[in-house]
């Protein structure tokens, strides 16, 4: 038998093929994709859920309903498509003139609850779908056998692929779409309705992903979760294509398929990850992606809340009230709660520094998070080396990658920044389920606890308490004296505005990459206190939904201020502790928090306190009524 | 001749700051009148005003009699207003002919694109490269000429001059003649002052977001020092 490198010729062409099929689900997925990115400048990440609802609506169809396939490939589409016509008119548009981030923080939510209500529909276990009976059966091609199913996936995909094309290219409606993601409002003044159209684009986008999950439905296992598996790899492939590019979408899903189905007859472990190998580089590379042309436009900063004047004093009694609450609190609330919470925060704040200080939003801060763990846990169990010891490693760890990663990532803002982090951090997560050392789906279990120092012993749960307060008090104060230093100014000045900062006289990258590192150790130092506490190293912690969990609790408690994402990461343990007997309820609570918080208020809860606070003191003042002797104006409480 | 546009204690906002106060104006058909006034003086912001491109907007807005104040800006556009926007705002992803049928018909009484392409010979031999590939004149000929398809009886342009050589000043001149010999009726924003002069019926003088003055085609030469310390020349 024919092989190349030892690999039999047949097998390679099987993977090719299956590379090909999987290419067809990546390019329908990212079209939709990269047509709603185009016009709205949203990355979509309800967009797996919308394929999930396409997969299981044809479930649903064809058990309850009686309707078959060929109907359902109609149908779906229609429907999911009319559900996203509805999401945009009355969730999206509402977010649609601030910060595009704030869109696809929206989606996200979406996708929590959307997901979740599914879950708690169908279950979460595969539902079957028998392939229709006029595609059962294959063709023998001579090197392996065709099935017809697998074959018409292709010939649908590419005819899907093609039409969407030809409608955004070469016709009037077409010429709208292209337009208006130049210049919306120009076309508007041309006497065309756009809201309309951005609606019309969403349900398209909506649709299209729909018609991949009934495609899908008999080839792949139909379950709710489907969707968030695949949509992290399609953000992959429409960042390689060049996000907004149509033909950019279509050209990187077959080309991501195919490499990984390449990938799997040569070394299958690390065929999940090759795609966000091939993005990394081609990022490097090409910073705008294969056929990406233009960068993203700044978009208008929200500015910072901030109290119109605050006294030094405050600062410390609301330091001092919360370091008090947390000492005495674990007489009345149950301590392992408050550690997780306590951990979690100090996570928070670290992201805070970045996202909220540095406008840098990360979808992969659960790396910096994980590794430090594992590295923390392998110390202890594996070296014997003492708590604090471990915990540097860790920390230190999490800096280095973080020197690696900031050195990547900073190079682009925006969603590229995103996508970015979001790529490094899947490669760190096929690191930690493939090395040896991290021991996969287990983790690096009962990690000693150890003797501080050599002689403080904290398998005494006090002691543990008390030192996971001190570590992250001590983290806390470290951060709101960086962010009230000048070094502080100048980033909230990048924030503001970078060029402007620049033509003052500062090099941004240096910022910006300082930031990262900094915000990473921290990030690491929680993780490495995380596994102390817990005795545990796992998957969890440097899964993408732990980055997004993150995000959760710092836009949740307030973006851009100290103490939001302490109070964030606070409400969000405390729902997945208390609602943990709701079962698949809590995605969709929290889901729905997470929209309800970012329509009504996204500065966060404590982010629209001092807005409330220092609207008072401006009416005070505008009164006429003397400021305290002693108060001045700051910014970024 | 009857009155076309009238715009009445046109305030305008950009977020949290006024920028337009109280304007007032109005267009007879068939007129060519000019907003002249210096940098930052709110020209432009009318022109966007009346499209209803700015965020805010308040006071009154009549086309043909009609209120537009609470209007969409595409809704203003099918009315038969037609905007020619600062920097000409041609579409880089578009070819040229894309460019030129971007714009819905309004009505039916839009310029043929035969007649188009015979006003501006340049365009049609370069109707097939991208938009951008134009030069800056070429670029601003296509700005006006995708807005004389439309059927739009008004059309505002704002600072067709800007950024030209002399040579192709002269030609968009020739072209606005043109135009008003056809009969649009032309609001235009201004600095060239010899460009507004050859042009205008009348010419409105526009300061920190207000008409101040108004100055008819006959004045002009007598009260041209006037003119030019409002620009500041």
């Amino acid at each position: 038998m024919t092989t190349i490198f030892g690999i039999p010729m047949a097998l390679l062409y099987a993977q090719l093929l299956l590379g090909i099929i999987n290419g067809a689900f990546y390019a329908t997925l990212s079209l939709g994709l990269a047509v709603i990115f185009g016009m709205m400048g949203i990355a979509n990440f309800a967009h797996g859920a919308l394929y999930m609802m396409g997969a299981v609506g044809a479930w649903f169809m064809l058990n309850t309903l009686g309707i078959g396939y060929w109907p359902a490939l109609i149908l779906c589409p229609l429907v999911v498509g009319a559900f996203g016509m509805l999401l945009e008119r009355f969730v999206l548009r509402r977010v649609s003139h601030i910060d595009h981030l704030y869109g696809m923080l929206l989606t996200f939510g979406i996708a929590f609850i959307v997901q979740g209500i599914f879950r708690f529909w169908f279950g979460s276990a595969g539902l079957p779908y028998a392939i229709p009976s006029l595609l059962t059966g294959g063709v023998n091609l001579g090197f392996m056998f065709l099935p017809y199913y697998r074959a018409w996936v292709i010939v649908a995909s590419l005819g899907v692929c093609f039409l969407t094309w030809f409608a955004i290219e070469k016709t009037r409606l077409g010429a709208y779409l292209r337009a208006a993601t130049e210049n919306s409002k120009l076309v508007q003044a041309f006497g065309i309705n756009v809201p309309v159209m951005i609606m019309l684009v969403y349900g398209g986008g909506a649709a299209l992903a729909a018609f991949a999950g009934v495609l899908a439905a008999p080839i792949l296992q139909v379950n709710p979760t489907m969707g968030a598996e695949v949509l992290i790899v399609i953000f992959a492939v429409v960042v390689i294509g060049g996000l907004g590019s149509i033909k950019g979408a279509i050209i990187a899903g077959f080309l991501a398929g195919i490499a990984e189905g390449l990938t799997k007859a040569f070394y299958p472990e690390a065929s999940t990850t090759v795609v966000f190998l091939l993005m990394a580089f081609v990022l490097v590379v090409m910073p705008t992606g294969l056929f990406g042309t233009k960068t993203q436009a700044a978009a208008t900063s929200v500015s910072l809340p901030a109290l119109a004047h605050e006294s030094a004093f405050m600062r410390w009694a609301l330091f001092g009230a919360m370091a008090i609450g947390l000492a005495i609190a674990p007489l009345f609330i149950y301590p392992a709660f408050l550690m997780k919470a306590m951990t979690y925060a100090l996570f928070a704040c670290a992201f805070n520094l970045m996202a909220g200080y540095g406008k840098l939003v990360s979808f992969g801060h659960a790396m910096f998070l994980g590794t430090a763990g594992y590295v923390t846990a392998y110390a202890a169990k594996t070296w014997g080396l003492s708590p604090e010891l471990a915990i540097l490693a860790g920390t230190a760890s999490a800096a280095v990658l973080g020197l690696v990663a900031g050195w990547l990532c900073t190079r682009s803002s925006g969603v590229y920044f995103a996508m970015i982090s979001l790529a490094l951090a899947q490669m760190i997560y096929f690191l930690a389920l493939q090395l040896p050392q991290t021991g996969g789906e287990d983790g690096i279990q009962s990690v000693p606890r150890g003797a501080l120092f050599g002689f403080i012993d904290l398998s005494n749960p006090t002691t543990l308490y008390l030192f996971v307060l001190a570590v992250f008090l001590g983290g806390f104060l470290f951060l709101s004296c960086l962010i009230r230093s000048p070094f502080g100014q100048i980033l909230k000045a990048i924030r503001e505005h970078e060029p402007r900062a620049q033509s003052l006289g500062y090099s941004t990258d240096r910022y910006k990459l300082a930031t990262f590192v900094i915000s990473a150790a921290l990030s690491g130092l929680a993780g490495s206190t995380k596994v102390i506490v817990t005795q545990i190293a796992s998957l969890t912690d440097v899964h993408w939904s732990m980055s997004g969990e993150v995000i959760l609790m710092t836009f949740l408690g307030g973006v851009g201020t100290l103490y939001g994402p302490v109070l964030g990461s606070f409400v969000v343990v405390a729902m997945q502790n208390y609602l943990s007997a709701l079962g698949a309820w809590v995605t969709v609570i929290q889901g729905a928090v997470f929209v309800i918080c970012i329509l009504t208020f996204r500065r966060g809860i404590v982010g629209e306190l001092i807005t409330f606070v220092s609207a008072r003191q401006r009416e005070k003042d505008r009164r006429g009524i003397a400021m305290p002797a002693g108060s001045k104006v700051v910014t970024g409480t | 001749m009857a009155e076309i546009l009238k715009v009445e204690s046109l305030d305008a906002w950009y977020g949290e700051s006024k920028v337009l106060h109280g304007v007032d104006f109005s267009l007879s058909a068939g007129e060519v009148v000019t907003l002249l006034g210096r940098n930052g003086a709110g020209k432009s912001t009318t022109l966007k005003s009346i499209m209803g491109l700015l965020p805010t907007r308040k006071g009154s807005v009549l086309y043909r009699g009609e209120q537009l104040i609470d209007a969409q800006p595409f809704e203003i556009a099918r009315k038969g207003i037609a905007y020619c926007p600062e920097e000409r705002g041609i579409f880089a992803s578009l070819s040229v002919r894309e460019n030129l049928m971007l714009p819905p018909k309004v009505s039916a009484n839009g310029m043929a694109v035969e007649d188009i392409l015979t006003l501006f010979p340049n365009l049609r031999e370069r109707i097939d490269s991208p938009g951008t590939k134009l030069s800056g004149g070429e670029q601003q000929m296509l700005a006006l000429a995708r807005i004389l398809r439309t059927g739009a009886r008004v059309l505002l342009l704002d600072e067709p001059t800007e950024g030209l050589a002399p040579i192709i000043i002269k030609q968009i001149e020739a072209t606005i003649v043109k135009l008003k010999e056809l009969g649009f009726t032309i609001l235009l924003v201004e600095q060239n002052v010899g460009f507004a002069q050859a042009l205008a019926d009348r010419n409105y003088i526009v300061e920190t977001g207000a008409i101040v003055d108004e100055v008819a085609a006959a004045d002009f030469d007598r009260r041209l020092s006037s003119i030019q310390s409002y620009l500041g020349l």
